[in-house]
Order: structure tokens, then sequence, then C-alpha cells
């Protein structure tokens, strides 16, 4: 992992729109994210939470500003460059999991593996993924057939399939019930703990935001202090 | 870039999930690639038995139209024979004689006494002519170089000596199929060895057979006869210097040989009999004045190359003041060009719609699609993995729906076929089948097939990669 943070924004700015109906989203954000941190997004809804996790994990350009993610200039690399970036070396998970309903469990699990040939044993490493996520015994059911829960675990050991080096997570737990959630930021928790994995947690909840090492709010495309106020009214609206 | 392998597998799952959008696509495809092959297969046939009965590369030289103002045409001679032989554009040079007096065959077929005016309708070739036909195979080559050729040219041996036979009496010569004996100097000669062309053939058919009740005759059962001891069947008396309506040449001289007809050729008069060029010029001379033997009718000119045509119309009429004879062949070549060019394009013409088809097809797919492309952008697709992932599904269709539509108009033509041999036996020149499938054509129908395919492929291709993966991704 080359040497500084694994995330470095300076001066972020996104806007939606043209004339009067022109949003700005983000409006100069900087932070660092260094390497095995846990670090909770968090704000209201619209306050341009998701929009930056696209944009640092090259799913969405700013309008200005500087990005390196893992010593990637995302701005200036190429398409191919960042698409080997979201292959290699980050992870993502949607609150929607996004899984491919014609594909079985283990096929959603290796569907990073079909965009590399650097990929070895792909069956096996996705089996491994899976047996991470306590989901062994799924591997050819199909999404349709699992709950919420095993569905975000799924997406999880898709996420941990190329043994990325950033999780991006995108409200991880806002789909599913407290229980569920709760297993889920468990094993976000020691995935940092363990492994040193950097996380970046989208979220509005509070317990995800309360077991984060460092807690980043955001509200109108700002950064602002994160008092308890701040995070209380942070937590207060829905995703966005 | 994503391994080809994994794409292959990729493109093959996509293309089984979405089987009603395959075989939407692919239809149209299979169907304007059948009419495609059908089409050219079909053209290329007539184009090729056309040729065999007016190949484009021969012309024929005549001697100008007589006018009322101008009646000194040019005649056809030797000297013009050499003249167009020196040409470095003519490959053969060989000339035609008609007969120049009246004359009439007369005989016997299947219990019917025929009757048939000669004079004008008899001409004379080099015998290699007939013999060198492209379109004969080995055995019927052997065959007419055996009988097609001038039994009477000087130095050949005549027969031995006859007793001319009563009148319809079975020949006193020795091999009395090939030799009869001649009552003007009771001398076995060989039969005058004659062709038909195909077109009298079908003359007869179409006109003489159904009008007379006689039986109809194919071409290879023609052939068949006529090989198969059919040489008596087939042979004729000719009575030379009196036509079938009483008229005579002016010095009354007149006399009977016999002729047989051997086979059947495209080389042959078209209406009418060719006998080897010999026994004409020979005859004319007998029967009409020494000038009458030396002036030929036509010359046929074989070029090496249909293109150096004009070329060498230019200069027959501006040297020799001679003009090519307006080639069937030609002609035919042009109505089959213009024919085959409209096939074509109405082929063409479904084929695009079918690659509009395939674009509507996968822009409603990509649109579909979109959350699924957006996360495999998320887990490492690249803009030209995703691009190449739906041109690879078009062309899957293209590949399929050429392949199909090969094969449908296969079928298709198999069908025809048997309609046209159970419903049209009898039409003029029919081969035993319509179509030839030459490699051009099932390589063009599945490039054209592919081709199309992708194209229809590419815009949905470039939208799908242009989408923005955090947009795509939160969009149901």
């Amino acid at each position: 992992m080359p040497a500084g943070p694994v995330v470095r924004l300076r001066d972020i700015t996104k806007s939606y729109g043209v004339g009067a109906a022109k949003t700005e989203v983000l409006r100069g954000v900087s932070f660092d994210i260094d390497a095995g941190e846990f670090v909770a997004l968090v704000g209201q809804s619209g306050s341009g939470k998701s929009t930056l996790l696209n944009i640092i994990g090259g799913l969405d350009n700013p309008d200005a500003g500087e990005v390196e993610v893992l010593g990637v200039d995302t701005r200036k690399a190429g398409d191919a460059k960042r698409a080997e970036l979201r292959n290699k070396s980050i992870g993502f998970v949607f609150q929607a999991f996004n899984l491919l309903d014609h594909k079985s469990v283990l096929e959603n699990v290796i569907l990073p593996a079909s965009f590399s040939s650097s990929h070895k044993d792909a069956v096996g490493r996705g089996r491994e993924a899976l047996r991470r996520v306590n989901l062994s015994d799924y591997a050819h059911r199909h999404p349709g057939e699992l709950s919420g829960g095993q569905k975000q675990r799924v997406a999880i050991a898709r996420a941990l399939f190329s043994e990325p080096k950033l999780l991006l997570c995108d409200e991880p737990t806002g789909s599913l019930d407290s229980e569920t959630g709760k297993e889920v930021i468990d094993f976000f928790r020691e995935l940092n703990a363990k492994e040193g994995l950097t996380l970046l947690i989208v979220t509005h909840e509070r317990r995800v935001s309360s077991v984060a090492k460092r807690v980043i709010a955001m509200r109108d495309g700002l950064l602002v202090e994160t008092t308890d106020e701040a995070l209380a009214a942070a937590h207060a609206g829905p995703a966005g | 870039m994503m391994p080809l392998p994994n794409l292959v597998r990729m493109v093959a799952s996509n293309t089984m999930r979405s089987r009603r959008h395959f075989a939407l696509s692919v239809f149209g495809i299979v169907i304007g690639i059948a009419t495609f092959v059908l089409f050219l297969a079909s053209t290329e046939q007539v184009a090729a038995v056309l040729e065999k009965i007016f190949p484009v590369e021969e012309v024929e030289v005549i001697p100008p139209k007589v006018t009322l103002v101008q009646n000194d045409t040019k005649r056809l001679d030797d000297s013009t024979v050499s003249q167009i032989k020196e040409r470095s554009e003519v490959s053969r040079v060989l000339p035609r004689m008609s007969l120049a007096f009246p004359a009439f065959g007369s005989g016997s077929f299947n219990g019917s006494q025929l009757s048939l005016e000669v004079g004008g309708a008899a001409d004379g070739i080099d015998p290699t002519y007939v013999v060198d036909d492209p379109s004969l195979d080995p055995e019927q080559h052997k065959y007419m170089a055996d009988l097609f050729r001038d039994w009477e040219a000087p130095g050949v041996a005549k027969g031995g000596s006859c007793v001319p036979p009563p009148p319809d009496g079975a020949s006193t010569c020795p091999h009395p199929d090939r030799y009869y004996c001649d009552r003007s100097d009771n001398t076995c000669h060989h039969r005058v060895p004659v062709v038909i062309s195909p077109t009298m053939l079908e003359l007869y058919n179409t006109e003489y057979a159904k009008s007379h009740g006689t039986p109809m005759i194919g071409e290879d059962f023609a052939k068949f006869m006529i090989k198969q001891g059919g040489l008596s069947a087939m042979r004729f008396s000719l009575l030379l210097g009196q036509s079938v309506f009483g008229q005579t040449v002016a010095s009354g001289r007149h006399r009977e040989v016999e002729g047989v007809v051997i086979g059947i050729s495209a080389k042959a008069k078209r209406i009418g009999m060719t006998i080897p060029l010999g026994y004409i010029e020979r005859w004319n001379t007998e029967f009409v004045n020494p000038d009458a033997g030396k002036a030929y009718s036509s010359i046929v000119v074989t070029l090496n190359d249909q293109r150096r045509i004009p070329a060498f119309a230019q200069w027959l009429q501006d040297k020799e003041d001679l003009r090519l004879d307006d080639s069937l062949g030609q002609k035919f070549a042009t109505v089959i060009f213009i024919i085959r060019l409209v096939l074509v394009i109405i082929s063409l013409v479904i084929i695009v719609i079918s690659a509009i088809n395939i674009a509507h097809n996968f822009f409603m797919q990509v649109t579909e699609r979109r959350r699924e492309l957006g996360l495999l952008r998320a887990v490492g697709a690249s803009q030209t993995d995703v691009s190449a992932l739906v041109i690879c599904e078009a062309a899957l269709i293209g590949i399929i729906g050429g392949i199909l539509g090969c094969l449908l108009g296969f079928l298709m033509s198999l069908g025809l076929d048997y309609l046209s041999n159970h419903y049209a036996s009898g039409f003029p020149y029919k081969p035993s089948t319509w179509f030839h499938f030459r490699w051009w054509i099932i390589g063009g129908g599945l490039l054209c097939a592919a081709g199309f395919a992708v194209i229809g492929g590419y815009l949905p291709a470039r939208k799908a990669a242009r989408m923005e993966p955090a947009q795509a991704l939160t969009q149901n």
C-alpha cells in the first residue's frame, strides 16, 4: 500500500442540473482517511454523503477538487485505471444489495473475477468469502431465496472477494431489521479490528456511527463539526 | 480489459437469460439472411446457366446491315479471320458458314415422318468449337471428338464401294449405324454428323411434340438415346439443292446425302443445325459457286477478357467496317446483374430493418439493465468492457441469425427445387437446381448478419458504456 492516507479529498465540489435548476451537492469538501480507520459519514438526506462516497469509489466525478484513493489520482486516471482500482482494491456494499437475481449466490460473489485475469481460483476464494459471512451452505441458491440479511451478507462477501484495501458502504443496514443490522455492524467492526480493513460507511443510524472510530458529519454539501448536537442533527433525518 | 473467456461466458449467460429479446432480434436477421443467400444463389445459378448457353466472352462478328443506298457490304473471308487473329485481345477465331442454297432434311421419329427446311437454317463450324465445349463432361467430349468431324475432308479414308439398298432398306455398308451407301457414287460414306441446339430441343418439346402428340424429350434423355445406339434412330436424309417447298438451285443440280444427329450442343446454330465447316464449304462451292464456299456468315471470336469487348467492337467498326452481333450473352448478363442488384437491395433492406430492430431491442435492454450495468462498473468493469458486452451480445444474435438464415435459405431452395421439378419440369433450359450456394454467398451472408447486428448494437453499447454508474445504481 502506498504511504499516506488511503483517501485524500481536497476542495471537492459537485453540482447537478443547469441554470436555475442547478443544485450544489458538494461545496468544497476536504478530508483524509488513513489506513485502518473506521469512518462513519453521517448527514441528513441531500447532504451529499452518497455523492461523496461515489466520488471516492470512482463511480462519479467531481466538478472540481482533488481525489486521491490508494495513491491513484482518480480525476486524472483513465476509465480503465479506475475500473482496475474498483476491481482490485475497493469493495462496495449498497443499501439495496444490488445482487443479480439470475445468478447464484456464489456467482454473485465471484462477479468481480469476470473483469480481471489476475483473480486466480475464483470459485475457491468465493466459497471462502461466503464462509466468512456464514453462508457456505447457500452457494448455489439464488438471491430470490434469501432473506434481506442474507442478501446483504452475500453483498458483503462479494465486496470482500477481491480482498480490498478500502470498503465503501452506502447505508448497509438501511434495508435490514435492527437485529440483522446489528450483526452486519458487528461484522464490519470485526473486519476493521482484526484485519485492519479501512471502512467508510455512509449512514444516518446512530448505532452505526457509534461504533465508528471517527464520524464525519455533513450538512448542505459541507463538512460540519462533529459535536454531539451536530451528530444529533445529522442522525435526525433519513438517508441522503 | 475483460478476459475473452469471461466475456464469452457472460455473453452466453445474458443471451440465455433474455430469450424473448434474443428471439425477436434473431427473427429479422434469419429472414433477411435467408432471402439474401437465396436470391444470390438463385441469380448465381441462373447466370451460370445463361453463360453456358450464351458465353459472355464470346462475340460474333457479322457484316454490316445491308441498306437501300449501300449494297457493297464487307465480306467475311479468310483475310478477315487473319486480321482478327492478330488482335492481342483475341484468343480464338472460328468462322461460321451458312448453307447458301435450298436443302431439306427428312426422316422418321417415333413413327412420325418429319421434314425440315435446312437451307438458311444450317451452318458449319470448325469441329473443335463443338468438341471443346467446356460444359461437356469427359465422356461426352470423347464421344463428340469421335463423331463430330469432317469425314469427307482430304486425307480421310473413304468407305468401300457398295450397292445402294432399296428405299427404306438397311445400309449395305460395314458399320451400318455410321455408314450409308451414297447413290451418287455407289460408295460408303460416313453420315454427316449433326448437332442441334438446346433451343431446338425446347422448340420441339414446347411446340412440335404438343401439336403432333409425339413424346417430350428431356435433354439428358436425348443424349442418352443418341449415345446408346440411337445413331440409327436419329439418322435422316438430306436432299441438297432442293427445298421442302420444291424450290431448286439455278443449275437444277441436286443430290441426297445422309446425316445423323449425334448430340445436343449449346454451340450449335440456335434455330437449325450445325455440321463441320468442311461440308458446308464444299457444298456451297458445288451448288452455288466457288466464292460462296469462301464467304463466311459470321466469325466467332473468343476474347481474353469480356472487359475488352468495347475496344474490340470499336476496332471492328473503325478499321474493318464490321460489327458485333447483338450478343444475347451480354444482354442476359446485364439483365441478371440488374435482377441481382434489385434482389440484393431487397434483402439488404430486410437486414437493415433487422439491425434497427436489434438496436431498438438493445436500447430497451440497456434501459432495463441499467442497475445491473452500474453494478458491473462498480465491481470493476470498464466502459470498454460494458460496450464489448453489449456489442458481443448483438454479434451473437447476428452469427446465430446468420447461420439459421443460411440454413433456412438452403431449405427454401430445396423446397423451391422440389416444386419446380414437380410443377414446371418442362420449363425451358431448366437446370436440375435453381440455386448455387457458393462459399462466398454463405460467407457473405454470415458476415453481413454479424456486421449489421454489430451496427445495430453499437449505439446501445455506447449508451451503456457512457451510463453514469452512480446514477444507474440508484435507479429502479
